[in-house]
């Protein structure tokens, strides 16, 4: 039978079921008597959501058929599904209330039937505030009792509520699982017709919460699907029924996963079938993308960044991994969801225990990461704060990153029973709680066996080389977006960075990728996108869509930037500037100056008296704070003609960016040893000798264009 | 708009002759952009250029000196734009009308306000003498005299300019308030001839600006603008439209500095008047007249003023050294922290509200906060051994415990190593933690 | 030539937001000009003073004028009572002060019993701020708006760590309303009202606290955040910023040392209630300058005070 007919099929039976029970109650009580669930303000809450429908009595409660009947429209189109799976759940409910209607507690104390207000909302606010990842609704019985023990406590240890449906409750209770509303397990009642109590608290959290009006029928299952993170597992053989209030949930937006084969007519993210009952918690949180964060890490040591300073001496440490010394490395590797296995730790080779104090070991820490949202270009943003994490752990400490890591781990710490597994439980947690934004599944594995190492070494450094080769060829032409940065705006109000790929934030500290990735991790916060489409010059760097965000994230302060000039609209500073670039007229070109230089320059003014002028969010052509790392880029004051307008740096700028400025110099230009014509203060501090010096060396900047 | 730099060095002979005491051109042309110089100390500009220059060099507000004091020279509407420039003086309100009892008890109340805070003396610069019309030049004298015993600068207020100029000849007078739209002239004489600020009023904006126009048509261009009268809401709309006016609409004659009466607008209500007070500081009056001057007045008003007028780009520091909390000795703990004001205020609030003799340590960090002087090096476990050293920490204190601030717990380590003698220990985060932390601690 | 000055009103402008209920309501916020600029526009709503007491009632203590004016109120609610009437006074402000874990540590149960009393005795809107113990207040906050329902309740304050659930149980399952708790930087106070929102709570339930500081202690921040935070609300139209602000001027101001050294350390300092009075008055003052919609003073001369001010302004 098709998907189609089996919803209509199981919606049928529901109606004819409610018509029945109706009719029975009516008879026996009459129009007048009153029909409530108790407890609740929302009358009969589904049929009031999802119809406006106020019904208090019989004789509303059998007018409520028609109304319910006529949701029930069968022109085979997945509207009529969706209607007809909320119309079968509003049948039930008409069961449940007749049930109410004849005996305010028509359940034995083994099932919890209706909820009250009370319970939605206690339910509610961790639901809204996903302190509650969401909820599970279990119908009927798992192949065995240990899968249905193992699935209950699944959910359980990751805080996931769940609800039992008819013999998912026999089988529970077999088990000899503790339930009730504590204990977030809650057998609902032993009929299908009483999972309408559940829809019910769905529909109660949207309109407490939502503020969703009743009779708002699309207003609900928006909600239900945006907030309300829910999903079905109904085990085979399916009853047509089941289908029938699982078009329902699937309406509200809750998938439904399923063991069942026969006659299943799967739909992607709706009904799923998962035949492994094992792997049936992974699939149902990933098809609703529910993501568990990790409350308690399983460590024997503290970990807290008070701990961060610790240095482990030689003699206290137990062993140490030095990549100088052995093949060690750490690496965060983006994987296929598919590929990873959730929470896989594992430790290939010798544990610390079959090493002798004072050994150095080899180490290799594989971060492997899954996600919806994840991109490739975090992997080198998270990888650096591996650093961090493992610095944290009290005895144990970390410097150094990719093969160059050096990790000590103290004897203290190893008699406190900290492993090297331990390093994964550590990771594994901080992955998913600091990143679940993007982190959807994380794997690690610790390798230590020699045999190993030196080829997964290999491998590691085609990766640091290919992430290079990404950092290399990113260009602000090859991206689609640039980043703003207003982390410094609690000093510098009016001060907005743009970051682009060729230009990191001023203070050298965020680079283009590291805003990406704070954007994604952080929607709303400092780092928000920048699009660049309307160009305005694209050789100077200026963009209408650049000067709308400093607009608009300067509060007004500022009007426009143009990225590559210095002369037109320089990009402005908050203070944290590394170096400062300043026009020098006589020679036509620029001196740089970095913070650490306390002497004077030929403009006649020092680093702080040029801080002074340049910081605070104010534009002052001619002169502009930036990134040491900007010095060697080919937008260095492109739009007065780049890197060959630089006449002076200090001697130890000079020396840092030598390398990097001369293959800039020798593509650009056909100039080898650029930096030897660059003067520094062991060559002059004025003006006048600058000239002298700069022509005697044949500088490019004194043939170019006057700069102003 | 002020010109840009660049723009100015344009106009430049461009020799780096250094004649203006600058070393280049350049330099002396981005300080005339700030304003920190005038250009007339370029002696080699064209007069062309220097009446292109100081026509748009000219600042929006004017300048106004009180005795060793500056008044104005404001250009932006908020602190956040850039900074304010010169901060608000206060005046003690004396009239001649009252006893001299009244008038010595006012001045030695007024007199024993003088302290220090954070490197800036606190004291009321000013005495602020009213003297009526039917008031007696003998006594308008004497009672000016008796102000001027104090030291301060005096200002005095008064509406006949035959009689002000009795009183400004027989006693050093800095402001001389009182001109009009019925006396400008006369009164413009008097302060002239003495080389007194002259303090101008009007019944309204219009007839304000109409007298400051008579006034600077008559070339007195030392004003300052007496706001409002006993109207609280009209003196501040006039304090804020005469600003907005001057900064934002380019109306030059309202470019002066302000002088608000607040003893006047809520007389003998002291408590009033503090609030007054505290709104004219923010809202552009630059000398506040006040009923009295206690220590309760002045505590908050003078923080709060030493707040709002510094400039957002220079963080307040606090001197460098050992601060003993609590009645510390040398056998007490010590906490370090950086000099950024605002840290040490709220570190050693917290270390006294702990009751825990605490030996607070106050590292020169360049005036950052904890965060930003690590980030920049200037609080490394370097830094911090240099600065025990230097303060000679070791020979004045004998207990051998640092609290490192829990941001930088990633120093912990490296002065450990640094200062071998030295028990490190991690504090907590944030300062508030701090009552709790010593607590448990001890 | 006569001189007119351009009266420079906003098409933008604050959210008003209602606190309490019925006759006793007040409202805080609207209005399209810089803040106090009345002249520019005739106030839409004048800031409004609230009146601090805190559970336990240690306030007074050192302070005989204070302690004076609640001389006989035995009880929260007694105090509540007196602190409604008391001049210039426009709701009060219930501090669980005694909440706080690392203190007296008085149970939830017991706190909502007093909330109860409290907002049942009086007839101005009441405002219950916390023991500013993160978790604490989520369970205080959550408790206390189940008790107040339908008063209208503001609770001070919901941070970017606890905002989730306070916002959930007292401005959505209850209809309170909720103050946003940022700490003196424009950026965090928009992140967090953009939080709040995604979360579902309206921005007529919102009430910014920018946070502050006493008059002296880095106040500088403090007006220059709402300062932006007005500019950005009126001249930006950021209608993320555009909730009125409410600052809780007494916590601040009655502990720093100028307002807590007995006279008898520091005899030229003279009076310590009058010093505290005058600390309260300059930084309430202050923050109505720089854009407070609302202050929480405790002294009745401070409350005279700041609502004479106010009066006189518009």
């Amino acid at each position: 039978m098709r998907l189609f007919d089996r919803v209509f099929t199981g919606s049928d039976e529901m109606l004819a079921r409610a018509e029945t029970a109706v009719s029975k109650t009516y008879e026996k009580l009459g129009d007048a008597a009153p029909v409530a669930f108790g407890s609740t303000a929302y009358y009969l809450p589904c049929i009031y959501a999802y119809l406006g429908l106020k019904v208090t009595n019989m004789g509303e409660l059998k007018a409520a058929m028609e109304p319910i009947k006529a949701l029930m429209t069968r022109n085979y189109r997945l509207h009529d599904v969706f209607t007809s799976g909320i119309a079968t759940v509003l049948a039930a409910e008409v069961i449940e209330a007749c049930k109410y209607a004849e005996n305010p507690t028509p359940y034995e104390d083994r099932y919890h039937g209706r909820m009250t207000d009370a319970e939605v909302r206690e339910l509610g606010v961790p639901l809204v505030t996903r302190d509650i990842p969401g909820f599970v609704v279990i119908i009927d019985e798992a192949p065995t009792d240990e899968q249905a023990l193992a699935l209950i406590k699944g959910y359980q240890s990751r805080g996931i509520f769940v609800f039992l449906l008819k013999g998912a409750i026999d089988q529970a209770e077999r088990c000899g699982i503790k339930m009730g509303f504590p204990v977030r397990i809650v057998p609902v009642g032993p009929g299908i017709e009483s999972v309408a109590h559940i829809i019910s608290l769905v529909v109660r959290a949207a309109f407490i919460f939502g503020a969703v009006q009743p009779g708002d029928y699309d207003g609900f299952n928006k909600y239900s699907f945006e907030r309300i993170f829910a999903f079905v597992n109904a085990f085979g053989p399916l009853e047509h029924i089941t289908v029938g209030c699982g078009a329902g949930a699937i309406a509200m937006g809750f998938p439904v996963i399923t063991n069942d084969t026969y006659d299943v007519d799967v739909v992607p993210k709706s009904l799923i079938i998962q035949e492994n009952v094992d792997d049936l918690i992974d699939t149902s949180l990933e098809a609703r993308d529910i993501k568990i964060k990790v409350s308690n890490i399983d460590i024997p040591i503290a970990c807290s960044s008070a701990f961060e300073g610790e240095i482990i001496r030689k003699a206290d440490m137990y062993i140490e991994a030095d990549g100088s010394r052995m093949d060690c490395f750490e690496l965060v590797r983006t994987k296929e969801l598919h590929e990873i296995e959730d929470h896989k730790i594992e430790v290939i080779g010798p544990e610390l225990d079959s090493f002798e104090a004072g050994s150095k070991i080899n180490l290799a820490i594989l971060v492997d990461v899954a996600g919806k949202n994840m991109q490739s270009d975090f992997e080198p943003v998270f990888e650096r704060k591996i650093h961090n994490y493992v610095n944290c752990l009290e005895g144990v400490m970390h410097t150094g990153q990719r093969d160059l890591i050096r990790i000590r781990v103290s004897k203290t710490a190893f008699e406190a029973g900290f492993r090297v597994k331990h390093f994964g439980e550590l990771l594994y947690a901080k992955m998913k709680n600091d990143f679940s934004q993007v982190v959807d599944k994380c794997q690690v594995t610790l390798v230590t066996d020699p045999a190993l190492l030196p080829d997964l070494r290999k491998e590691a450094n085609v990766a640091y080389d290919k992430r290079d080769d990404r950092l290399r060829s990113l260009t602000d032409e090859s991206v689609d977006c640039f980043y703003t940065c207003t982390l410094c705006q609690s000093f510098s109000p009016s001060h907005v960075c743009i970051v682009t790929p060729e230009r990191l934030g001023l203070c050298g500290a965020v680079s283009w990728l590291d805003a990406k990735a704070t954007n994604e991790l952080q929607p709303n916060g400092p780092c928000q996108v920048v699009t660049k489409t309307r160009v305005i010059d694209e050789h100077k760097g200026a963009y209408e869509d650049v000067n709308e965000a400093v607009r608009q994230y300067s509060q007004g302060a500022l009007e426009q930037v143009t990225l590559y000039s210095i002369m037109e609209d320089p990009m402005t500073s908050c203070g944290c500037f590394e170096c400062i670039c300043g026009i020098e007229p006589f020679s036509n070109g620029v001196i740089i100056v970095n913070r650490e230089y306390t002497g004077t320059t030929p403009v006649g003014m020092t680093f702080a008296e040029l801080a002074s002028m340049t910081g605070g969010g104010v534009q002052t052509p001619g002169f502009m704070g930036h990134g040491r790392h900007f010095i060697a880029s080919k937008k260095f004051m492109k739009a007065e003609g780049g890197i060959a307008r630089i006449v002076w740096m200090p001697k130890a700028l000079k020396d840092m960016v030598s390398e990097r400025l001369n293959a800039t110099a020798k593509e650009l230009y056909g100039i080898d040893n650029f930096c030897d014509m660059i003067a520094d203060e062991t060559i002059t501090e004025d003006p006048e000798s600058l000239v002298a010096f700069l022509s005697e060396k044949g500088h490019p900047a004194l043939e170019m264009d006057p700069m102003m | 708009m002020a010109l840009k730099g660049l723009d100015i060095f344009k106009l430049t002979p461009k020799t780096n002759c250094k004649d203006c005491g600058n070393p280049t051109c350049m330099a002396f042309a981005m300080k005339v952009a700030q304003g920190a110089v005038s250009i007339e100390k370029c002696p080699h500009m064209s007069p062309d250029a220097l009446r292109q220059l100081s026509e748009a060099t000219e600042p929006p507000m004017k300048t106004i000196a009180v005795g060793e004091h500056k008044l104005g020279g404001e250009t932006v509407m908020f602190r956040h734009e850039k900074t304010f420039v010169n901060k608000n003086l206060f005046a003690l309100y004396l009239c001649a009308d009252m006893s001299d009892a009244d008038i010595d008890a006012k001045l030695a109340e007024a007199m024993k306000v003088d302290y220090e805070r954070i490197s800036e003396r606190m004291y009321v610069e000013c005495i602020f003498v009213n003297v009526s019309d039917t008031q007696t030049a003998e006594r308008g004298i004497a009672v000016v005299k008796k102000a001027a015993e104090t030291g301060r600068d005096i200002i005095v207020r008064c509406k006949k300019p035959e009689l002000a100029k009795e009183i400004v000849s027989a006693v050093p007078v800095k402001v001389l308030v009182g001109a009009d739209a019925s006396n400008w002239e006369a009164m413009n004489a008097v302060a002239k001839e003495k080389g007194l600020v002259l303090g101008v009023s009007g019944k309204d904006l219009s007839e304000l600006y109409d007298t400051i126009e008579k006034l600077e048509a008559a070339g007195n261009k030392n004003l300052i603008i007496n706001i409002g009268g006993s109207s609280i809401k009209d003196a501040f709309a006039a304090a804020v439209q005469i600003r907005r006016a001057a900064l934002k609409d380019n109306v030059r004659a309202f470019g002066y500095p302000s002088i608000v009466n607040v003893e006047r607008m809520a007389p003998g209500d002291h408590v009033l008047q503090a609030a007054l007070a505290s709104l004219f500081e923010l809202r552009y009056g630059s000398i506040i007249v006040m009923g009295r001057m206690t220590y309760a007045d002045a505590l908050p008003l003078y923080g709060l003023r030493q707040n709002i007028f510094t400039d957002p780009q220079k963080p307040m520091k606090v001197e460098p050294g050992i601060y003993a909390l609590n009645g510390a000795d040398e056998n007490s703990v010590c906490a370090i922290t950086v000099d950024f004001a605002l840290t040490y205020f709220v570190v050693s609030g917290e270390i006294e509200r702990s009751g825990v003799p605490v030996n607070l340590l106050i590292a020169d960090a360049g005036g950052y906060s904890v965060l930003t002087s690590w980030a920049a090096g200037k609080f490394s476990a370097g830094t911090i051994a240099k600065f025990i050293e230097e303060h000679q920490i070791e020979s004045k204190i004998k207990n051998r415990t640092l609290i490192l601030p829990g941001k930088v717990a990633v120093l912990k380590g490296e002065v450990e190593n640094k200062l071998p003698d030295w028990k490190v220990v991690v504090g907590p985060n944030e300062a508030i933690q701090l009552v709790r932390f010593l607590k448990d601690y001890k | 030539m006569p001189f007119t000055a351009k009266p420079r009103k906003f098409s933008a402008g604050i959210i008003e937001i209602p606190l309490g209920v019925g006759q006793n309501a007040v409202t805080i916020g609207g209005g399209n000009v810089l803040p106090l600029y009345y002249f520019d526009n005739p106030a839409k709503n004048p800031p409004a003073v609230g009146v601090e007491i805190t559970d336990t009632g240690v306030e007074a203590a050192g302070l005989p004028e204070l302690a004076a004016y609640y001389e006989g109120a035995n009880t929260p609610a007694e105090r509540a009572k007196k602190a409604a009437a008391m001049e210039g006074a426009d709701f009060v402000c219930l501090r669980f002060e005694g909440a706080d874990p690392g203190g007296l540590n008085r149970s939830v149960a017991d706190c909502v019993a007093i909330a109860k009393e409290v907002v049942e005795a009086i007839n101005k809107p009441l405002v219950i701020a916390g023991s500013k113990n993160l978790e604490k207040d989520v369970e205080l906050f959550s408790a206390c708006a189940e008790v107040c329902s339908d008063k209208n309740v503001l609770f001070l304050s919901a941070r970017e760590e606890n905002y989730k659930t306070i916002g959930a149980s007292c401005a959505l399952a209850y209809g309170q309303k909720v103050g946003a708790e940022s700490s003196v930087d424009i950026n965090l106070a928009k992140q967090l009202n953009v939080l709040m929102t995604q979360l579902g709570v309206q921005p007529q339930s919102i009430v910014m606290n920018l946070g502050s500081a006493a008059a002296g202690y880095g106040f500088e921040y403090v007006a220059s955040t709402m300062e932006r935070v007005k500019l950005a609300a009126l001249e930006q139209n950021d209608t993320m910023l555009q909730m009125p602000v409410i600052t809780p001027v007494a916590s601040e101001t009655w502990s720093v040392k100028e307002s807590i050294m007995p006279e008898s350390d520091m005899p030229e300092w003279g009076s310590l209630e009058e010093r505290g009075i005058e600390m309260e008055t300059v930084t309430a003052s202050a923050c109505l300058a720089s854009g407070c919609d609302a202050v929480i003073l405790r002294h009745p001369t401070s409350v005279k005070a700041i609502a004479a001010l106010i009066a006189a302004l518009l």
